[in-house]
């Protein structure tokens, strides 16, 4: 009697401290409309202004201007601080602004900036940026506005970046599922890899 | 069942259902985590690094003194990974898992952070002022600095650091080395070190040299080695023959395994020698009238080698020439080590390999950065001072003589003796913990430094004798802790303590360095032209600077008047086998022993992991009743250890083994008290012309103390079923095997 009582106890304990767990660390659920939180940034970073379309006061520029590395590398990259400042150390015009002052203030304390992640998948997922813009925008050239918003929505109307789509697993599978000519100038599909290994190694 | 039972299947139940209560209360949610990490971008960043993509930073290995160049894998400013570099004339590109397991050198938990005054955590002032004090009113022949092997430039700093306190007290101590060797080779061949060419000879035959192991510079001949097996080299496929009494991996490896009684091995040599004479070898007089009563019957009663396998080697090594005769380890450790060593170099004269097989090596023309070897004797020098209280200030840096001094010499007991003891140290090592001031290191991948390595190979071509080589050791990341300091530097602002002007315009070591490579730059293979910091970058990014080195020649004639064989010593009644330390090619002499993947890879021969075993003959264990398992006390008369008997064929019936490295009783969590310290049981029997401590000559007895364990070892049952396999057919059984009879 008295062992199964411990069992019990054992189980309630388990439970318990699983739930407790689940709880604390479980990140906010999605929201209904698909929206991961709100994020305050060390910057309120405008992506509008920089990506956004001329006739929105946008300066159209590419994503991968900052974001270098998505073509040649696992990551996306956050630019260097030096990127920022290659830029804004000659454009007087915004110098004063709060958000430009602060980026000086680490620029010249020689810091980096502590970018919270956004797009932040669990440790078990290896996600490619590469083979991405390679296939759609390098191999189907795709407009690199629509290729990376498959992934992270319409960044160029957002200030600071907020999570757009689900980026779960059954979301990754229902668009490797789907048949994608294999480049611009072929009428050829090929789907996207569906083997686990592809991203849990 | 007992009350407290709480049995296995009741724990898997539990088990099941934790499972589900985890699927439970953790199902329905993403594990996506918008905000809860800081992805910290870079401030400047040099155009060739990229994010998750490795760049490779040329440095070199510092795992043990061999000096490979290697490559380290660096990704988001750390390193991950040490390749070989594939320019490198040393080990072309390849590593040893010893090499491999440096970055847990690097990234070890129990690295020490602050210096540490009488266990006390303070600072770097504080530190270097205390020893300013200490050495104020103390004498130059009143300090003595122990260092283990040394060149580059850091070496160059050293010495004007014992320059500047007016001491001649350096001495240079590695607990293995090839100080036997040495010596006997400048006798034979005219140089310490000569270029062995295991790749150009048809048959090699190795007086217990681990080439592929432990000796000298492994990676080196393994690749040599890779070479001479091969069918399609114009010499053809090479054979070797191996002569040792416990099995190394070489001997493993060997066509011919010869388990030869201990201390008899320059005794064969001459006995291969005479019997080369009788088939028609002409011999130099000298040479004749030596060998002349070493016929192949008397040495193989001495020997315990039958006289047929006698000639059969003789025969071997008559026919196919150009061959190549090695000295090992095993051959050296005992009283008679550097008569033996020579004996077999005579063999080497005798065939005619001199200048064919092994080849003069360059020198570096700069002594100031030349490689210091340690050896054994100027440990016993530096014990006789302490001991008789000459010295007040004792530096120790890579060195750990407390624990790889054998027990009877006291070591430690005269070592606090001396007022003041300053260890520079990675680890809380056992002599760090007998020191007053410790003062942490720089990890390898962390520091500067430049290494000339011992045994110079050379690349093939036409200058190969003018070719020597200095190799560069750079930061392949920054430090992980602020409080570490690289030797360079711990010795520089030392040297500022004593001649602040000299040194004034030296911010740090890697200031002093620059400095001292950029000054030398046409030797250094630049041209006066060049632009200094180009040509700095494009040296450091090689990490291999090829010298016009100082041609040596190798002496084509020796003589025999040298050689006078004396017997190998006797056993003792009382303690009736003969034990052999052996050095693994992962442990070494133990100063790696804090890094678990070195523990953790199985030697080689046994695959036994995380302890020391005691290696017995199965006939030997037999008579004594022991099985595999045994906690046994092997006991000299200098004192006594325990471990677990393991029955191996591959050793004289006459010899237990216990290998090196393990016992440590400090150092970290990965060393401490795993497995027993054979150095301390060694009996103090030096080598007759150089005084280096015998290793072999320690005889002992064994007696099973009732304990007995279960040996965590990779290999199957006997005759092995594994994981349900079917039973491999077996034509003699494991523990019936003479390995000295097969072939």
């Amino acid at each position: 009697m008295q062992h199964i009582l411990r069992l019990f106890i054992l189980l309630v304990g388990l439970f318990a401290g699983v739930g407790s767990y689940a709880a604390d660390a479980a990140p906010k659920l999605t929201t209904p409309d698909d929206l991961g939180p709100q994020i305050e940034q060390p910057i309120e970073f405008p992506h509008f202004r920089h990506a956004g379309d001329a006739k929105d006061g946008g300066m159209q520029i590419n994503c991968m201007y900052c974001h270098t590395y998505a073509r040649r590398s696992m990551v996306a990259g956050i630019p260097p601080v030096q990127k920022c400042i290659g830029c804004h150390q000659s454009i007087e015009s915004v110098r004063d602004k709060p958000r430009i002052k602060k980026l000086f203030e680490y620029w010249e304390a020689k810091k980096p900036i502590p970018w919270k992640k956004v797009h932040d998948l669990p440790d078990f997922v290896r996600f490619n940026h590469e083979r991405h813009i390679q296939r759609f925008y390098f191999q189907q050239d795709r407009p690199y506005q629509e290729v990376c918003g498959y992934c992270h929505g319409d960044v160029k109307k957002m200030t600071v970046a907020r999570r757009q789509k689900p980026l779960t697993m059954g979301w990754c599978a229902s668009c490797h599922m789907k048949d994608h000519p294999i480049s611009a100038h072929s009428t050829k599909t090929g789907h996207g890899p569906n083997d686990c290994f592809t991203c849990h190694k | 069942m007992k009350e407290n039972d709480f049995n296995r299947r009741d724990f898997l139940k539990v088990l099941g259902w934790g499972g589900t209560a985890v699927a439970l209360s953790g199902c329905g949610n993403t594990s996506i985590q918008d905000g809860q990490e800081i992805v910290t971008s870079y401030v400047t960043l040099p155009s060739y690094v990229i994010p998750s993509i490795a760049n490779y930073f040329n440095s070199t290995c510092a795992q043990c003194d061999a000096g490979c160049n290697i490559m380290g894998r660096v990704r988001e400013g750390r390193v991950l990974k040490a390749e070989g570099n594939p320019n490198s004339p040393i080990n072309r590109g390849k590593m040893c898992g010893l090499g491999q397991s440096g970055v847990q050198a690097h990234y070890n938990p129990d690295r020490i952070r602050q210096p540490l005054l009488k266990g006390q955590a303070v600072t770097w002032e504080a530190a270097l002022g205390a020893i300013n004090d200490k050495l104020n009113g103390v004498k130059g022949e009143q300090v003595a600095f122990l260092t283990g092997g040394m060149s580059g430039h850091v070496q160059a700093l050293f010495g004007n650091y014992m320059d500047a306190l007016g001491s001649k007290n350096h001495f240079s101590y590695e607990a293995i080395s090839p100080a036997v060797l040495r010596v006997a080779n400048k006798k034979a061949y005219g140089m310490a070190m000569p270029r062995y060419r295991i790749d150009k000879a048809r048959v090699v035959v190795s007086f217990g040299a681990d080439f592929l192991g432990a000796w000298v510079s492994p990676v080196n001949f393994a690749q040599q080695y890779a070479q001479f097996r091969k069918g399609t080299r114009p010499e053809g496929r090479g054979v070797l023959v191996q002569v040792e009494p416990k099995m190394t991996l070489t001997g493993a490896n060997a066509d011919s395994w010869i388990g030869i009684r201990p201390g008899t091995e320059g005794m064969l040599a001459l006995g291969v020698i005479n019997a080369l004479g009788s088939a028609g070898i002409k011999l130099p007089a000298d040479i004749a009238a030596a060998v002349k009563d070493y016929t192949p019957e008397r040495v193989g009663v001495n020997t315990g080698v039958p006289f047929e396998r006698i000639n059969k080697l003789a025969t071997l090594l008559k026919e196919r020439s150009p061959s190549l005769v090695l000295a090992g380890d095993a051959a050296e450790g005992y009283v008679n080590g550097s008569q033996n060593a020579l004996a077999i170099a005579m063999l080497n004269h005798v065939l005619g390999n001199v200048g064919k097989t092994v080849e003069a090596a360059a020198s570096v023309p700069f002594p100031q950065i030349a490689p210091t070897v340690g050896s054994r004797s100027s440990l016993n020098k530096l014990n006789d001072g302490l001991a008789a209280g000459k010295y007040k200030v004792v530096f120790s840096y890579g060195a750990n003589p407390v624990f790889s001094a054998p027990a009877a010499m006291k070591f430690k007991d005269n070592f606090v003796k001396a007022d003041f003891k300053v260890a520079f140290a990675q680890y809380l090592d056992e002599t760090a913990q007998a020191a007053d001031l410790v003062l942490p290191l720089d990890s390898a991948m962390e520091d500067w430094g430049t290494v000339v390595p011992e045994y110079m190979a050379a690349p093939e071509g036409s200058d190969a004798d003018t070719y020597a080589q200095m190799s560069f050791r750079q930061p392949l990341m920054q430090k992980l802790y602020p409080d570490t300091r690289g030797v360079g530097d711990i010795l520089l602002a030392l040297l500022k303590q004593r001649k602040a002007d000299e040194y004034k315009d030296f911010e740090d070591f890697y200031s002093y360095l620059h400095n001292a490579v950029l000054k030398n730059k046409v030797a250094l293979g630049g041209k006066t032209t060049d632009d200094d910091d180009i040509f700095w970058d494009e040296t450091l990014s090689k990490g291999i600077v090829p010298l016009k080195g100082v041609a040596g020649s190798v002496s084509a004639k020796m003589s025999a008047a040298d050689l006078k064989l004396s017997p190998a010593t006797g056993t003792d009644t009382n303690y009736p086998l003969r034990l052999i330390p052996a050095v693994s090619a992962s442990m070494r002499d133990g100063r790696n022993a804090n890094e678990p993947w070195l523990q953790e890879s199985p030697d080689p021969l046994t695959t036994v992991v995380w302890d020391s075993w005691v290696e017995i003959h199965p006939k030997t264990a037999a008579k004594l009743g022991i099985a595999e398992g045994d906690i046994v006390e092997v006991a000299s008369k200098s004192g006594s250890i325990k471990s677990q008997a393991y029955l191996f064929p591959g050793i004289h019936p006459d010899a237990v083994s216990v290998p090196v490295g393990y016992g440590h009783e400090g150092m970290g969590r990965y060393a401490k008290g795993v497995g027993a310290n054979v150095f301390s049981i060694l009996d103090p029997v030096f080598e007759q012309e150089t005084g280096e401590l015998a290793l072999n000559e320690t005889n002992v007895k064994i007696s099973k103390t009732g304990q007995r364990v279960i040996i965590v070892k990779e290999e199957g049952p006997l005759g092995g079923s594994q994981d349900g396999r079917p039973k491999i057919a077996v034509q003699v059984q494991a523990d019936k095997v003479d390995l000295s009879k097969e072939v």
